[in-house]
């Protein structure tokens, strides 16, 4: 045994250290604090259809901070376990987490973002764009097409047409119209020496595999002396089938002061563009004004214009059936010296939901559900820590995304 | 099984005297960086407050408090680190090379033991696995004995205290030596047997066939490497990541164990029938 020692206390050095970090590892593993939806007033089964995808940050006193994913909903918290096998797995957006589980087939070799998708009863739908390699920029749509009824896929690739200095393509949404499939895309383009921003579409020819018809839906000069102009999709459910789309076209100017340049908004409109019809048409809203965090969307027939005014949100309901402005109504939400905090909205089957973007100890987060057309107050709430006895010390938690079923 | 074992604590008992400096060197060089940078912490917050005239408020406020990542942060730390690595490293190959020099080579007794000579690869094997847990192990142990000699000289308002775990989740580095959990080990540590493995067959090609050998050695070493990023390489550009992550996770792990097999088998080979001494 003597000429055996050396050997057997390394082996029992090994073992006990690296057993007991383990072991300490898994037990002491990593606290969070638990977060539920705390009612204020209203229906609490409002919210049952509402997922907050969210990250958690324990403010860590050596300003390094790691962020954990977890999930809010009706029933509470779940975080993601941070075990190395979920971080290969990943941790995807809801939809997509949903999509892999029903078509896990399907979903193969597809990039996780809700834009590239489009599903209906029938059909689930992806597109992407394929880059070449940078010196010959050869762009091409990959896409595929799955047939729910005989889960047959037809996928394919075709070459965007490049007529005139194609410098960028991407995808922005997909949607499905009467069995016709529509890419809706970004393009920036080159004319000589300017760059020009246009939203264009794509029909796509699914039985001949290639494009049918593309046009430019409107195109705006990238930058002209101080004139600055963003063209941004109103937003819509991302699956969500429409037959309108809804541009926002803002003209800012740059104003130099002495020290500083601001932005000022001169001009705002939307376009409303018929996807079947290819048709353009100006929707005139009277005393449109939405600054840079406008959070507004459109579901079905109605475009509600949100804006923030203060500490309230301002919604104007616009109805696309007879063209009229709808009767304007404010939802109080929290915010510090007369601003209100970052909120996301998202517009489902005639609800309006609002969810604060962040929550410390110091910031409470609002969840609220109205009634999108007359803006009644159907649900408000409070994110809130489960054991606030229990919870002490500073963190932050970011809403990242909501998701509403 | 027992040749084995024998064989495993012969190779040990020959390489534990290296080890322990090792170790040595490690905890030297540690302790001093612990003493050196917390002293130099106090120092300048002694010459802050009573020079600078700055209260213990602003000065927290301007140099935040002392923490021991910022010591594993340091070379004082991770230079013992680097240097136990290219210990272990150099090891791997004079492991082998040691027994065909000197006045009586001794890789001859070794090849005549009375067990089969496959053993000899396995308890070699063993033991650069050995020498790494150990080192590891014993930062572990050394860890919170510094912790606690910092602890020890820097004062409670000046310092802020994180657990073990914690500072090994935000060093990155130290991660890769001391994985999160125990898959993380086995998948870390496995993947570093296998390239072990590979060199050994390697060197053992260049000990049968000499100079032709070290081509060949490299050859295979170059196609095993290729063939354990191949099915990254054709996700990425054929199959346009057809696969889920998890399964990736599959496939590399089968490569891995066909390498290692591959390995294994040839040294076998090699060792039985091509072995000059």
């Amino acid at each position: 045994m003597k000429k055996y020692w050396k050997s057997i206390a390394i082996l029992v050095v090994i073992l006990l250290s690296l057993g007991t970090y383990y072991v300490n590892a898994a037990m002491s593993a990593e606290h969070y604090p638990e977060f539920v939806i705390r009612t204020l007033s209203g229906d609490a089964n409002e919210i049952r259809p509402l997922v907050l995808d969210s990250s958690y940050a324990a403010d860590t006193s050596t300003r390094s901070y790691t962020y954990t994913s977890l999930k809010i909903n009706a029933d509470g918290s779940t975080y993601n376990n941070s075990s190395f096998l979920d971080q290969l797995i990943g941790q995807p957006p809801t939809l997509i987490k949903s999509l892999r589980k029903e078509y896990p087939t399907f979903m193969r070799g597809k990039d996780p973002f809700a834009d590239y998708f489009f599903e209906n009863k029938e059909y689930l739908a992806y597109a992407d764009v394929k880059y070449g390699t940078l010196s010959s920029r050869n762009y091409k749509f990959d896409i595929a097409v799955l047939n729910k009824k005989d889960e047959k896929t037809n996928s394919f690739k075709v070459e965007v047409p490049n007529e005139k200095g194609l410098e960028n393509v991407s995808v922005e949404d997909v949607q499905m119209v009467d069995g016709v499939l529509y890419l809706i895309t970004h393009n920036m383009m080159r004319d000589q020496e300017d760059l020009h921003d246009e939203k264009h579409i794509y029909i796509i020819d699914q039985g001949n595999q290639k494009i049918s018809n593309h046009e430019a839906i409107i195109q705006v000069p990238e930058q002209q002396d101080n004139l600055r102009t963003d063209l941004q999709f109103i937003r819509t459910s991302p699956t969500k089938a429409n037959d309108h789309l809804f541009i926002l076209k803002t003209e800012k100017k740059m104003i130099e002061d002495t020290e500083s340049t601001r932005e000022e908004v001169v001009g705002q409109e939307v376009i409303s563009y018929n996807i079947a019809m290819k048709e353009t048409e100006k929707i005139n809203v009277p005393d449109l004004k939405l600054d840079e965090n406008q959070l507004s969307f459109a579901d079905e027939s109605t475009i509600y214009f949100m804006t923030l005014d203060g500490e309230e949100l301002v919604v104007t309901p616009y109805s696309l059936m007879d063209d009229q402005v709808g009767q304007a109504y404010r939802i109080q939400l929290s915010g510090e010296d007369g601003m209100a905090y970052a909120y996301m909205t998202t517009v489902k089957a005639g609800k309006l939901y609002i969810v604060s973007a962040q929550m410390t100890p110091k910031i409470g987060a609002d969840v609220i559900v109205a009634d999108a057309h007359s803006g009644k107050t159907l649900f408000k709430g409070q994110i809130a820590l489960k054991d606030a006895s229990k919870e002490k010390g500073n963190f932050e938690l970011y809403m990242n995304e909501m998701f509403v079923d | 099984m027992k040749n084995y074992l024998k064989l495993v604590n012969f190779e040990f008992n020959r390489v534990a005297k290296l080890f322990v400096v090792l170790l040595g060197i490690t905890l030297v060089i540690q302790m001093v960086g612990v003493i050196v940078l917390s002293k130099e912490y106090l120092n300048m917050a002694n010459e802050k407050i009573y020079e600078d005239m700055m209260t213990k408020i602003e000065f927290l406020e301007n140099f935040g408090k002392m923490n021991f990542s910022q010591i594993v942060r340091s070379i004082w730390f991770f230079g013992p680190i680097g240097l136990c690595a290219a210990g272990v490293g150099f090891y791997i190959f004079l492991i082998w090379y040691r027994d065909w020099v000197g006045k009586n080579t001794f890789i001859y007794r070794l090849l005549m033991l009375p067990t089969t000579r496959l053993n000899i690869f396995y308890a070699k094997i063993t033991n650069i696995l050995i020498l790494t847990f150990g080192l590891v192990a014993f930062q572990l142990i050394i860890m919170p004995i510094e912790m606690l000699v910092m602890k020890g000289m820097v004062p409670t308002e000046f310092r802020s205290d994180m657990g073990l775990n914690k500072i090994i989740a935000v060093m990155p580095e130290l991660s890769i030596i001391i994985p999160r959990s125990l898959i993380e080990l086995i998948l870390y540590y496995g993947a570093g047997v296998l390239a072990v493995a590979i060199l050994f067959t390697a060197i053992l090609m260049e000990r049968s066939f000499k100079w032709k050998g070290i081509l060949v050695g490299l050859l295979y070493s170059a196609i095993a490497v290729v063939f354990m990023i191949l099915p990254l390489l054709l996700q990425e550009f054929v199959f346009n990541g057809f696969f889920y992550p998890i399964e990736l996770l599959g496939i590399e792990i089968v490569m891995g164990v066909m390498v290692l097999t591959a390995s294994v088998w040839l040294s076998r080979f090699l060792l039985m029938k091509k072995i000059t001494v």
